[in-house]
């Protein structure tokens, strides 16, 4: 019972669940098994997001592209589907070795010109999405298959089907930090990139795996997404840049590196996706639902930089992010 | 390269093969430097060349040349803006974010509330240096990186300015402003936008190569820690490239408005790019430490003119983002080619985690 106190997203859902409670009771709208699935349906597609960010934040690094990355994926596997009638289970295939060729592309440019993630994914999300406009003439593929809007907007009760693939993701990161050797790695490096190299740890394997770990659950989230929206534009993944690290930062992850808190993602996502839900019940603008985002990241950032603080006092002391890796190794 | 002849004039006797020697040393310095520059100029003579063979006159035609200096105009002031804030080892993700809510006062101020122009202009300036000041205090109270204070700050920023003005247009009809952004300068393709491009980079250089602020400002991005051990109030430096920084969002703002008119909240929204690409590719080290002025002028005239360039040989508009994406990672990695010719034997210790900090 301990860990639930000092994990730093304890305290977070534990106010979101009370807030959650009283909301039920304060409101006709917010109890309701439609609006709990709603609520579930966000959920599931802002952790599948969040972990792709998360596991390059792990490796100390960053991705601009996941928003690229999944636009492109979307019309990859709308278009095999629509237009090239392709089965939808190939399609899908397809889709998320896409996703991952394009995160492998990424990792490779990063680890061997030794650069930062920031300014690499900056350009290649921008190409990303550049294709995806371009290949579509900026037309979405309305055809969607109906195994994929079943999975995106189907439910039991207040089960979304979307909590399946996201919790399975949720662990199966989550197991592989803990448990797999590259996991290992990958934090190591995260944590101490000069100290994982004189331990003798593939520096460049590990940033090229994170950033490939990346872009197939961007993929995912496209995937997931499709479904949710029944119709696969290139549009998918514009307004994830911001999502994409409030997810992660909100659920404990550090910015610095070699932590990877899997469940923290998720619990931020249930969060950040109730937040969501009772601004738009209790009528309050989307604008102000952005807003409320960016305050929070500030916030949990900060929280987590007092918590932090106790424990580990030098790891998180202001440094600057490294944005142009050139100097290290 | 101007100072590098003088010194060879001033040389005489046996003096003139040492100033010669100097003055070539001088030059081959300055001019590697500037390789950029350079690299810039053949580029932009060479996308101007390719885009008249293929496109036909039109690309150099009056018309089109005007609308080119219109956006490189902009886009290069956004670049100083973002390289102010590069050359201290920060980013300014949120230079979009102060732009909505820039262009939203500056909207309201002159349709709604009849401000004169003089005041809204000032109050605009104002509040994109407070909003930028803001950030600044904000990552030097908390520590963190200005990655993450800026990209939360652009989500507030952002969504405060569609919140405020609930996303209503703004018809400006300032004649003055009119003549700024869609006016002429002595020739029909000179827009008087690019002379204020123009000036705000010659402010620049004075403030980076002649004032110990700008000084002090490269000194910080180049090691923070020696430049605190070496008595620099790091927080003040810091402090002024924001509140610089801001200035030029500001600026940046009356500029788009001055073109655009039928102005919005949703201004500013693709403006991360433009910034970066006008920076790095105009030779901005991404550690800081570094400025090229001229080359940021340059790399926005070319990305401006490559766009407009590309619409003139009917490359259909849902195409054109991704040469953006792609310019981008070609600038990032000749640069990064071009620093390790500069110096492949530089071997630099390994960084202490933590030593560059503001709150250690």
């Amino acid at each position: 019972m301990k860990w639930l106190f000092s994990t730093q997203w304890a305290p977070l859902l534990a106010a979101t669940a009370v807030a959650g409670i009283v909301l039920g009771f304060a409101t006709k709208q917010f109890g309701t098994a439609f609006n709990v699935y709603t609520i579930l349906q966000t959920t599931a597609i802002y952790a599948a997001i969040g972990l792709s960010q998360m596991v390059v934040l792990a490796v100390a690094d960053m991705s601009l592209a996941v928003g690229g990355i999944a636009g492109l994926v979307t019309i990859a596997v709308g278009g095999l589907y629509g237009a090239q009638h392709w089965s939808i289970g190939a399609a899908i295939v397809a889709g998320l070795m896409l996703g991952l060729v394009c995160g492998l592309v990424n990792g490779l440019i990063i680890a061997e010109v030794d650069l930062s993630g920031f300014i690499v994914t900056l350009a290649t999300g921008t190409a990303f999405t550049g294709i995806a406009y371009g290949v579509t003439s900026s037309i979405p593929y309305s055809s969607i298959p109906s195994v994929l809007v079943s999975l995106g907007q189907g439910r039991a009760s207040f089960f979304s089907y979307l909590m399946v693939p996201a919790i399975a993701m949720t662990v199966a990161v989550g197991a592989g930090f803990r448990w797999l050797p590259i996991g290992r790695s990958i934090l190591a490096v995260g944590g101490n990139r000069e100290a994982a190299l004189l331990a003798g740890i593939p520096y460049k394997r590990a940033m090229v795996v994170a950033h490939a770990l990346s872009g197939l659950l961007a993929a995912i989230a496209a995937v997931m997404y499709i479904g949710v929206l029944e119709s696969a534009t290139p549009a998918t993944g514009s307004e994830w840049l911001i999502i994409s690290f409030a997810v992660p930062i909100i659920g404990g992850t550090a910015l610095v590196g070699g932590d990877a808190p899997a469940a923290g993602c998720f619990v931020a996502a249930m969060v950040l996706a109730a937040i969501n839900d009772v601004l738009i019940v209790l009528n309050v603008n989307t604008e102000a639902v952005q807003m409320a985002e960016g305050l929070l990241i500030f916030a949990a950032v900060i929280s987590g930089k007092l918590v932090r603080s106790v424990g580990r006092p030098s790891l998180i002391s202001g440094k600057p992010l490294h944005i142009a890796g050139g100097e290290g190794a | 390269v101007r100072r590098a002849f003088h010194a060879g004039d001033a040389g005489s006797g046996l003096g003139v093969g040492r100033a010669i020697g100097v003055s070539l040393g001088r030059l081959s310095k300055l001019l590697g430097s500037h390789t950029s520059v350079l690299g810039l100029v053949l580029l932009i003579a060479l996308t101007w060349t390719g885009f008249t063979t293929i496109g036909g006159s039109g690309f150099l035609g009056s018309f089109n040349l005007y609308s080119v200096g219109q956006l490189a105009a902009r886009d290069a002031v956004l670049g100083m803006a973002q390289a102010l804030l590069i050359v201290v080892a920060r980013m300014n993700l949120a230079a979009g974010g102060i732009g909505a809510m820039c262009t939203s006062l500056l909207g309201y101020l002159l349709v709604v509330a009849h401000a004169p122009l003089w005041l809204a202009l000032v109050l605009v300036c104002v509040v994109g240096v407070l909003a930028a000041l803001l950030m600044g205090f904000a990552e030097l109270a908390t520590g963190l990186s200005s990655f993450i204070v800026t990209l939360a700050f652009l989500s507030v920023y952002d969504g405060g300015a569609l919140l405020a003005t609930g996303g209503r247009q703004f018809q400006i009809t300032s004649p003055a402003m009119q003549t700024l952004g869609n006016g002429t300068l002595l020739f029909p393709a000179i827009c008087p936008l690019m002379a204020v491009a123009v000036v705000c980079g010659v402010l620049c250089w004075l403030l980076y190569f002649r004032n110990s602020l700008g000084w002090k400002m490269l000194a910080v991005g180049a090691n923070e820690r020696a430049a605190r051990a070496s008595g620099l109030n790091v927080a003040g430096v810091v402090l002024a490239a924001y509140a610089l920084s801001g200035l030029l969002c500001g600026v940046a703002t009356v500029m788009n408005a001055s073109y655009e008119l039928n102005v919005n909240a949703g201004f500013g929204a693709d403006w991360l790019l433009p910034s970066f690409i006008a920076a790095v590719l105009g030779g901005v080290a991404l550690t800081g430490g570094e400025i090229s002025v001229a080359g940021i002028l340059l790399a926005a005239l070319f990305y401006d003119s490559l766009q407009s360039g590309l619409t003139i040989i009917d490359v259909p508009s849902y195409w054109i983002e991704l040469p953006q994406g792609l310019v981008l990672l070609a600038a990032v990695l000749l640069d990064q080619a071009r620093r390790r010719r500069a110096r492949p034997l530089a071997l630099t210790p390994p960084a202490e985690p933590g030593t560059a900090g503001l709150s250690s």
